[in-house]
C-alpha cells in the first residue's frame, strides 16, 4: 500500500473508505423502501416471477397446462382446484401461474427492445436538435396519432401470431413513448451548466452524452420503463383476447379471458382469476413506478 | 506603471459573437478587443443581457465566435477545431456562476474534481489520482471527509469551492471566473473571494473575472472593463475607473450601488431612466443614446462611438468626453 | 392603542419534515412602529422569508408549524384571526412582494387586469372603475398607462416589479412586506425601484418590512434594522446604531465580508464556517461556533436581547462583561 506514497507520508487509498457515504443507488433503495405501495407492488412481482419460474417444475406441461382432463369440466374454485376448472377441465391457477411467464416476458422484453430504440434516438434528437430532431419526432407523431393496439394488430397479422411478433409488435409503441421521454429529459439536462463545464474541461461530444448527459436521465426513463412494462402486458393480454395475439393453446392471461367469455354466467370464475390477474400485476408495476418516480425525482431532496 | 512590463497571455482583438435569430441577429458581442498580462485579472462589468457571459465563452471557445480575433500565448486559437482546443483545456478553465447547476448530481466529489485530470491523464493510477483530489481539496479549503459527498449535500460555499478544485485540477494558466461569487452570501462571498485572490498569490494564475458586482470587481481586478449592449464603454486601471469615472453609463453604474453606510456624507445618487434596449438589430449609433443624460444633438447623428485613449490606459466609447 | 403597526412577539416555527424538525424560527421579536421601515437582514436559511409568511398566517402548513407566539397587526393578533378575517387582511391591510417579478404575475391576464382584480375583491367597486384605478396606479409606478393592456412577457423584470409593486399597493395597505424586491433587478434597475418604494411609502404614510441580505440597501432605505440569525434576532436598532455602533459580532462579521468600495485590496475578513443546521442547532448561542469572541460562557445559554441604550438591543453574552468592545468599534 505505502510503497508508492513516499512524498505523502501515510497515504493511502485507505483513507478515502473511512470517509464512505452512502452512493446514490443506495440512497435510492433506501428511499423506495420507505414506500409501503411500491414495497407490496415490489414483493407480488418477485413472488409473481418466481412462480413463473418454478411453473415448469410444478405442473406437468402437457397434462396439467394444455391437456384436457374431463372430470373437473368447468369445476367451481375448490380445496382442490382453488381458482377452479376451465371448459377442458384445466385447473385455472396452473394456468395462470404458467401463464405469468409469457405476460412478464412479453412485457419486459417489448420494453426492453423499445427502450435500446427509445434511447438512441431519443437521444439524438434531444442532444442534436435540427434536422434529426424534426426526423424523429414527426415519425413517432405519426405513430402516435395510430392507436397501439392498430400496429399491433397490423404487425401480428403480417408476422403471424407467435410469441416473437408478439413481442415486435408491442416494441413499437414502448419505443415511441422512451424517445419522447429520452429526448424532454436529455433537452432538459443539456441546457444546465455542468454540461457547459464538461466541455470546458475538454470531453468530447460522446464522452459528455455517455457520462454526464444519460445517467442523469435515467429516472424519468426508469419510470416510464415500470409503467411500460404495465401498458405492455395489457396490450398483449388484448391482442390474445382478440385472438391475434398468444396462439392457443398456450395459457396467455388474455387469451383465458377470452376462452372465458363464452361461459361467464355459467362459469364466472374463467374470467375473473385471469382478469385479476392481469389487473394485479399491473397496479404491483404501477405502484413501483410510483414509488420509483418519488424515490428518483425529488431532486435529491434532503 | 510601476510594475514591470509582464508577458501578455492573452489577447482579443475585435472579438464579435452573434446569435441568429428570427427577428436578425443578435449582437451579443460586438467588437471587444483587450489584452490580459500575466498573473492579473481583467474585470468585466456589466448589466445582464450585456454580453459579459457571452465574452467569456468565446474566448475559451466554449462559443465559436463569428470574427475578431483570440491570442493565447502569441497562437492564434480563433479557427481552432474542438479537437484541437482540446489539448488547450488544461491551460485555460472556466468556474461558473451556478453552484448548483454546475456540478453533475450524480458524480461524487471524488469523481468531480478528478475528472479533469483522468480525462487528460495528468496522472496514472488510482492512487496518484486520489492524492492529488485529496491535495486540491486541501488547496481550495474543502475538509476532506467531503471526498465521497454529493452536491447535493453540500452547500453552495462547499460546491463553488469543488467548482474551484476542478477548474485547478489542469494546472491552468487563465481561469475565466464567471460570476464566481453571485449566488453566494456575503460571508461566504468573502470566504471565496479571499481564496481565489489567495491562489492568484500563489500559482500565479490569471484571471477573467466576470460580474456584475461592482464592489466585488474593485477588490479583485487590476483593470476592469465596462460592457455595454456587447459593447466595451471604457476600460481603465481599477482605481483610475473608479476614481475618475469618465462614461455616462459608468458613473450611473457606480452611483447605482447601494453602499451600507449610514450617515455621513453621502453624494445624491444619479439615477438612469429605462432599461437595457434589445441587442437585436441595432443602429449605428451610440447604444446608450436612450437612457443618457449626457446626449448631446451630435450623439444622435453620429455614429457609434470607438473607444479613445483618454489618459494613457484609460479608454472610453463617448463622444461626450473630451 | 399601539404605535406600533406590527408587534411579533416570541414566534417560534418549525418545519416537521420525514427527516427531522427544521427550526426555522425560535423566539423573535420585532415591532415596527407606523410609518417607519425595518430592515430585516439576514443570510439564506436565517428565517427571514419564513418570518414574512408568518405575518400573512401563510407558512405553508404541512410541513410548517406556528408553534407559539403572538403577531399584532394593528393591535389583533393574525395567529387568532378566522379564515375569512385572514382573507379581508391580506392584500388589504397587509400586502407582500415577492423576490422573483418573473413568476410573481399570471401570465395569462393582462398587467392592468391583475391589478384591477385586487381592487375589485377589497374595495368593492365596479370592474370598469377599478381599470381605471389601476392605470392609475400604473402611472404611479413610472408605466405608461396604455401598457395596462400588456401582458407580464411583453415587460422587462424592472417593469414587471414596478407591476407587483403596484398591485401591492393598489388596496392602499398599511404594511408592506417586501422579500427582497429587488434581489433578481440589475444595480441600475435596482436604484430605480428602490428610489420608488421609498418615495411610495413615504407618501402614503405606509410602513415597511424590508426583507434582504444586502447591507447597502439597508443603509438606502430603511429606518430600523434587525439582523437575523438562525431564527432569532441578534441586534436590532435604528439604521444609525446599527451600522455605527455595531454591537453583535455576527454583524460585525457581515460588515468586514463586504469588499469596500473606497479601499481595494485588502484581504476580506469573512465569518469563518458555515450557517448552523436548522435542523440541528448548536446549544447556546447559534452563532458562537463560528464566532472569534465566543468563551465556553456562549455555549451554555441562549442569549437574551439586552438594550444598549435607547432603542438598540443585542443578544450577545459577551456583554456581561462591561468592558466588552466589538474590535470595529475599539479602533475608534
Amino acid at each position: 500500500m505505502s510503497q508508492k506514497s513516499t512524498n505523502n507520508e501515510g497515504f493511502s487509498m485507505e483513507i478515502l473508505k473511512q470517509y464512505r457515504g452512502r452512493s446514490l443507488a443506495q440512497e435510492t433503495v433506501r428511499r423506495l423502501f420507505k414506500n409501503r405501495g411500491a414495497i407490496v407492488g415490489m414483493i407480488f412481482l418477485i413472488v409473481l416471477i418466481v412462480v413463473a419460474i418454478l411453473s415448469e417444475f410444478i405442473f406437468d406441461y402437457n397434462t396439467q397446462i394444455i391437456g384436457m382432463n374431463p372430470l373437473a369440466l368447468y369445476a367451481a374454485p375448490s380445496a382442490e382446484h382453488p381458482f377452479g376448472c376451465d371448459n377442458m377441465g384445466r385447473d385455472i391457477l396452473a394456468r395462470i401461474c404458467y401463464g405469468a411467464r409469457y405476460s412478464l416476458l412479453i412485457g419486459i422484453g417489448s420494453v426492453a427492445i423499445g427502450l435500446c430504440i427509445g434511447i438512441i434516438l431519443g437521444s439524438l434528437a434531444g442532444f442534436y436538435g435540427g434536422v434529426i430532431d424534426n426526423l424523429v419526432m414527426r415519425a413517432n407523431d405519426i405513430l402516435y396519432a395510430i392507436p397501439n393496439i392498430m400496429i399491433a394488430v397490423v404487425v401480428v397479422s403480417i408476422l403471424g401470431t407467435s410469441p416473437a411478433s408478439l413481442l415486435f409488435s408491442l416494441c413499437i409503441s414502448a419505443a415511441s413513448s422512451l424517445t419522447r421521454i429520452t429526448r424532454a429529459a436529455v433537452m432538459q439536462i443539456r441546457g444546465q451548466e455542468f454540461i457547459e463545464s464538461a466541455y470546458a474541461m475538454g470531453l468530447p461530444t460522446w464522452k459528455v452524452i455517455l457520462r454526464h448527459i444519460i445517467p442523469n436521465c435515467l429516472s424519468p426513463i426508469i419510470v416510464q420503463c415500470t409503467l411500460a412494462v404495465g401498458n405492455n402486458i395489457i396490450s398483449a393480454s388484448s391482442l390474445s383476447f382478440l385472438g391475434v395475439g398468444i396462439p392457443v393453446p398456450l395459457p396467455e392471461w388474455g387469451a383465458m379471458l377470452s376462452d372465458g367469455r363464452a361461459y361467464i354466467r355459467s362459469a364466472p370464475w374463467m374470467c375473473i382469476f385471469p382478469g385479476l390477474a392481469i389487473m394485479i400485476t399491473v397496479l404491483a408495476l404501477n405502484l413501483m413506478g410510483d414509488g420509483l418516480r418519488d424515490a428518483l425525482d425529488p431532486k435529491l431532496k434532503k | 506603471m510601476a510594475e514591470k512590463q509582464n508577458k501578455v497571455l492573452l489577447e482579443v482583438d475585435h472579438l464579435t459573437k452573434y446569435f441568429n435569430t428570427p427577428r436578425g441577429p443578435l449582437h451579443a458581442v460586438d467588437g471587444v478587443s483587450f489584452t490580459i498580462e500575466e498573473g492579473k485579472t481583467l474585470g468585466i462589468v456589466g448589466e445582464s443581457g450585456c454580453g459579459k457571459s457571452t465574452t467569456g465563452r468565446t474566448i475559451i471557445k466554449l462559443l465559436e465566435p463569428t470574427g475578431g480575433k483570440i491570442l493565447f500565448e502569441g497562437q492564434d486559437i480563433t479557427g481552432y477545431s474542438r479537437s484541437r482546443m482540446r489539448k488547450l483545456r488544461t491551460e485555460m478553465t472556466m468556474i461558473f456562476q451556478d453552484p448548483f447547476s454546475s456540478l453533475d448530481p450524480r458524480q461524487s466529489v471524488m469523481q468531480l474534481i478528478s475528472e479533469p485530470i483522468r480525462e487528460h491523464h495528468l496522472l496514472h493510477g488510482k492512487e496518484a489520482i486520489a492524492r492529488r483530489t485529496l491535495e486540491l481539496m486541501d488547496i481550495v479549503g474543502l475538509a476532506r471527509r467531503f471526498v465521497n459527498s454529493y452536491p447535493h449535500e453540500l452547500d453552495g460555499g462547499r460546491r463553488q469551492r469543488i467548482g474551484i478544485a476542478r477548474a485547478l485540477a489542469v494546472n491552468p494558466k487563465l481561469v475565466v471566473c464567471d460570476e464566481p461569487v453571485s449566488a453566494l452570501d456575503v460571508s461566504i462571498q468573502a470566504q471565496i473571494l479571499n481564496l481565489l485572490k489567495q491562489l492568484q498569490k500563489d500559482i500565479g494564475l490569471t484571471y477573467i473575472f466576470i460580474t456584475h458586482d461592482l464592489s466585488v470587481v474593485k477588490y479583485f481586478s487590476d483593470d476592469i472593463a465596462v460592457m455595454y449592449l456587447g459593447q466595451m464603454v471604457e476600460k481603465a486601471n481599477s482605481d483610475e475607473l473608479f476614481a475618475r469615472p469618465l462614461h455616462p453609463y459608468t458613473q450611473a453604474l457606480l452611483s447605482a450601488i447601494p453602499i451600507p453606510v449610514v450617515g455621513g456624507d453621502k453624494k445624491p445618487r444619479k439615477l438612469i431612466r429605462g432599461e437595457i434596449t434589445s441587442p437585436v438589430n441595432l443602429p449605428d449609433q451610440c447604444r446608450f443614446l436612450k437612457r443618457c443624460d449626457e446626449c448631446q444633438k451630435q450623439c444622435e447623428s453620429a455614429k457609434n462611438p470607438e473607444l479613445r485613449e483618454m489618459t494613457p490606459g484609460h479608454f472610453v466609447a463617448c463622444h461626450c468626453v473630451n | 392603542m399601539s404605535d406600533n403597526i406590527l408587534e411579533i412577539k416570541d414566534l417560534v416555527v418549525h418545519f416537521e419534515t420525514d427527516d427531522g424538525v427544521v427550526h426555522a424560527i425560535n423566539g423573535l421579536d420585532i415591532s415596527i412602529p407606523r410609518e417607519k421601515t425595518l430592515g430585516l437582514v439576514g443570510e439564506t436559511g436565517a428565517g427571514k422569508t419564513t418570518t414574512a409568511l408568518s405575518v400573512l398566517n401563510l407558512v405553508p402548513n404541512p410541513p410548517g408549524k406556528i408553534k407559539s407566539g403572538s403577531i399584532l397587526l394593528d393591535g389583533k393578533d393574525v395567529l387568532q384571526m378566522s379564515d375569512s378575517e385572514l382573507e379581508a387582511m391580506r392584500g388589504n391591510d397587509v400586502a407582500m412582494i415577492f423576490q422573483d417579478p418573473m413568476t410573481a404575475l399570471n401570465p395569462v391576464m393582462t398587467i392592468g387586469d391583475q391589478i384591477a382584480e385586487s381592487i375589485e375583491l377589497h374595495q368593492h367597486i365596479s370592474a370598469k372603475e377599478s381599470f381605471e384605478k389601476a392605470k392609475e396606479l400604473l402611472k404611479m409606478v413610472g408605466i405608461a398607462e396604455n401598457r395596462a393592456y400588456d401582458y407580464p412577457h411583453q415587460f422587462s423584470g424592472g417593469m414587471r416589479q414596478r407591476a407587483v409593486i403596484a398591485i401591492a399597493l393598489a388596496c392602499e395597505p398599511k404594511l408592506l412586506l417586501a422579500d427582497e424586491p429587488t434581489t433578481a433587478l440589475d444595480v441600475t434597475i435596482q436604484a430605480q425601484v428602490l428610489t420608488l418604494m421609498k418615495d411610495l411609502i413615504d407618501r402614503r404614510h405606509m410602513s415597511m418590512l424590508l426583507i434582504t441580505h444586502d447591507l447597502g440597501v439597508v443603509a438606502e432605505t430603511c429606518d430600523d434594522v434587525a439582523v437575523m440569525y438562525a431564527g432569532r434576532i441578534v441586534e436590532i436598532g435604528t439604521a444609525d446604531e446599527v451600522f455605527n455602533a455595531t454591537r453583535h459580532p455576527y454583524t460585525e462579521g457581515l460588515f468586514n465580508s463586504l469588499p469596500n468600495l473606497h479601499e481595494r485590496g485588502e484581504e476580506l475578513i469573512p465569518i469563518k464556517g458555515l450557517m448552523p443546521d436548522p435542523m440541528d442547532l448548536p446549544q447556546g448561542c447559534a452563532f458562537a461556533p463560528r464566532c472569534s469572541y465566543a468563551t465556553e460562557a456562549c455555549t451554555k445559554a441562549v442569549p437574551e436581547l439586552r438594550t444598549m441604550g435607547g432603542t438598540h438591543y443585542v443578544a450577545c453574552s459577551a456583554y456581561d462583561n462591561p468592558s466588552f468592545c466589538l474590535r470595529r468599534n475599539a479602533n475608534g
